[in-house]
Order: C-alpha cells, then structure tokens, then sequence
C-alpha cells in the first residue's frame, strides 16, 4: 500500500513530466494557449496513459523482447485513436481547438517512456497508480502553464476576464515564444527552490550534503540517501 | 524458430483486437460525430442565415438523393409550422482548399435568405475576409441565379482576393443548383 502511494504521488511533484523529467514538451508548448486547452489536453493523456499502462502491466508477461516496442504503440495507438473519436463525438469544439496534438499523443514520451520504464517491469495496480500519477502531474503542469498564459496574454482564465480594467495584455504570451518563456521561467523557479531546499536541510544535517546534491530530484527521502547518511 | 512464431502471433493478435476494437468504436460514435459536426462546423453559419426560425434547423435536416448519386443535408427553417426557408451547404474550390459555404434559399420567392461560411482555409486576413459582414450582406434577397460583377451579375468580389471570391461564389452556385434541382421534392416533403 505503501507503494502504491509512492508511484501514486511521485508524478505529482518529484518526478512531474514536463517541469522535472522534460518529457512530453512538446504539447506543453503548443497546445497551452489557455487553461481549458491545457487541461483538456492533459485529461486525454491521463486517459491514455491509465489505461496503456494497465494494459502493458497486465499483458507484459506474454510480449517478446523483440517486439515490445511494436506492442506497446499499437496499444497506445488504439486507445488514442478511441480518445480521438469520443472527443469528437462528446466534446467537438476542444477536438477543435486541439487539432493535431490530439493523435500525437501517440508519439507522445510520456507514453512510450512510462510503458518502457515501469508498465513492462510491475506488476497491473502499481502501473495504475503511476499511469494516474504521471498523467496527473501533467494535467497540472499543462493547466497551470495554460493559466499563466491565458491570464498576461488575454487577461483572462477559463475564458472569463479577471485582470483589472485597462489592463493590457502581452500578446507575446498566447504566441509560441510565450510558451518557451513562460516554461523557462517555470523552470528555474522550480530549480531554485529544490536548491534552497537542499540547502536548508544541509545545514541542519551536514553529511547529506553530497548523497542529496547528486540526486536532487529523490529530494532526499529515498532509501539511497537514507543510508548514505548512515554511512556518513 | 519458435520465438519467430511466437512474435508474429503476439503482434498479429494484438493488431486484429486493435483494428476489431477501434472499428466498433468508430461505428457506435457515428451518429453523433456526425451531429456534432453538424453543429459545431454548419451549426452556427445556418442559424446566422434563419435567425426567424422556430424550429432547430440541424435537428430538422434530411439527407436527399442528388440525380448523380451523391447526398446532400438539406436544414429546413419553419415558421409558424410552415416551411419558408431551405439551407443547403456546397463547397467551391479556394486558394486553401475548399471553401464550405452554407447557402440560405427563401422558397417562397426563390430568393438567396443569406449565406454563411461553414469551413475554409484562406489565407488569414485575405481571403478570410469572405466571413465578414462586407461580402456576406451582398447575399440576402439576390435573385437566383448569383453571380459575381466580373461575370455580370451583382456580387462585388473581395479585392485581392479574387481566387476566394470565385471559390465562394462557386460553391454558392453549386447550392443553387442542388436547390432547383431538389426543390419540388423539398416543397413536397415539408410543405
């Protein structure tokens, strides 16, 4: 149970795609022109990453080696393509807006890296928990850069005004050099505050310094760090 | 050997659950992909043209037979029960590709009701311009047939953007054709 938790919330912070693996870029960038994109956007990759990462877990034992690869992007491939038709069917006007990111979520690294990484090698309900986990995370990356953009480029969030009146919005932000500003902003504040983090926690327990500044994204809770603080 | 085998058969059943799956999917979704399209892409063109309406042109539609073969969504407007209006949609070839328009007829006097754009891909700025009001309100109460001033008829063309113009109006006239030769089967349907 314990476990489970672990893969469960280690998509949500430690391990986030977008912001700390870098994975899965490039409909960050594109399709996060406002907030409603971008967690339409990461809600069907969460349905698709759930559910490959269920399927891969649970057949993993019977794909040969050679042909895994093969295996897991037809799986992912089928349940985009189900994505994409129900998104037409039930919600047309944000098929619309996402265009062609929608069928690339199949080349999508999030997907292919997560089958490859954990789906083929645990067992089916710690693969649900990262698969929901992960797909989270990006979900709330996505969001939350979309909000940052839609609010300095239009003043707006979900589609109503709440800047101030005469507020002038920095049309830069709704174009794509918004998109690599605002997530290299994202990024460095992200950095900054793991280093602060290491840093008051070195100060308090001196001999971490080392084993936590090698791995900063374990944030220095997991058993590697634990015993080389033992050890030092 | 074995391994080869085990492969291909891994892989092949995989595939055919796959292709098996998708293609119930894709039939049980149709009908309302099909309407939602109809909503969302002719949906608002349509209702711009009938704002009179009182009945929901989309949920009205019939599909009819053209005398070549092919089917056409026909959306029927209704006031007080009675049929005055038909709206058909035909496509014209563009400087993007073709240029979608949904065409407004008044049965009564055989008279354009308006016309509004439903899917295009000009050029933005230029050939967009198609869907503003400048061009769209040349439409109402024109006689049929429509034509451009070029070809002698009444519709001034967007400057600039000629190739948009004459994909437009073709679509326009492809409509009007489809509805002379549909319209006693329309009279007759909705009365």
């Amino acid at each position: 149970m314990q476990r489970f938790i672990q893969e469960l919330t280690k998509g949500l912070w430690r391990e986030i795609p977008p912001f700390r693996v870098m994975l899965g870029l490039c409909p960050v960038l594109a399709v996060t022109k406002n907030a409603e994109n971008g967690l339409g956007m990461g809600i069907a990759v969460l349905f698709v990453l759930v559910l490959s990462n269920a399927i891969i877990s649970a057949v993993r034992n019977f794909i040969p080696k050679k042909v895994r690869i093969a295996c897991f992007i037809t799986i992912s491939a089928t349940l985009v393509v189900a994505v994409e038709l129900l998104m037409q069917a039930y919600v047309y006007p944000l098929y619309l807006q996402l265009g062609i990111f929608v069928p690339l979520i199949v080349v999508n690294c999030i997907i292919l890296g997560r089958a490859e990484a954990f789906a083929s090698k645990n067992p089916v309900h710690l693969a649900i928990a990262d698969g929901i986990g992960m797909g989270l995370g990006f979900t709330m990356s996505l969001t939350f850069l979309g909000a940052i953009r839609e609010l300095l480029g239009a003043g707006t969030l979900f589609g109503k005004f709440i800047m101030w009146e005469g507020f002038e919005p920095f049309t830069i932000m709704v174009e794509a050099p918004g998109a690599f500003i605002c997530l290299g902003l994202i990024l460095a504040l992200m950095n900054f505050m793991t280093h602060w983090q290491i840093k008051r926690r070195n100060e308090s327990t001196p001999f971490v310094l080392l084993h936590a500044s090698q791995m900063p994204s374990c944030g220095g809770a997991c058993p590697g760090c634990s015993s080389g603080q033992n050890k030092g | 050997m074995k391994s080869m085998i085990q492969m291909i058969a891994v892989l092949g059943l995989l595939c055919g659950l796959a292709g098996f799956s998708l293609s119930y999917l894709k039939m049980s979704t149709a009908t309302q992909i099909e309407s939602q399209v109809l909503t969302f892409v002719q949906g608002p063109a349509i209702l711009e043209v009938f704002k009179g309406a009182e009945n929901s042109p989309i949920e009205d539609r019939k599909a009819f037979t053209l005398k070549d073969g092919r089917k056409v969504n026909v959306f029927p407007a209704k006031k007080g029960g009675k049929l005055y209006g038909v709206a058909i949609e035909a496509f014209g070839k563009g400087y993007g590709g073709d240029i979608g328009v949904a065409v407004g007829f008044n049965v009564h006097q055989d008279t354009l009701a308006g016309i509004g754009m439903t899917t295009m891909k000009e050029t933005a700025g230029i050939g967009t311009r198609l869907s503003e009001p400048d061009f769209l309100n040349q439409f109402p109460d024109k006689k049929l047939p429509v034509k451009l001033k070029a070809d002698g008829g009444e519709i001034d063309a967007i400057s600039g953007a000629t190739v948009s113009s004459v994909g437009a109006m073709l679509a326009v006239s492809n409509a009007v054709a489809i509805y002379q030769e549909i319209k006693p089967l329309l009279l007759e349907t909705w009365k």
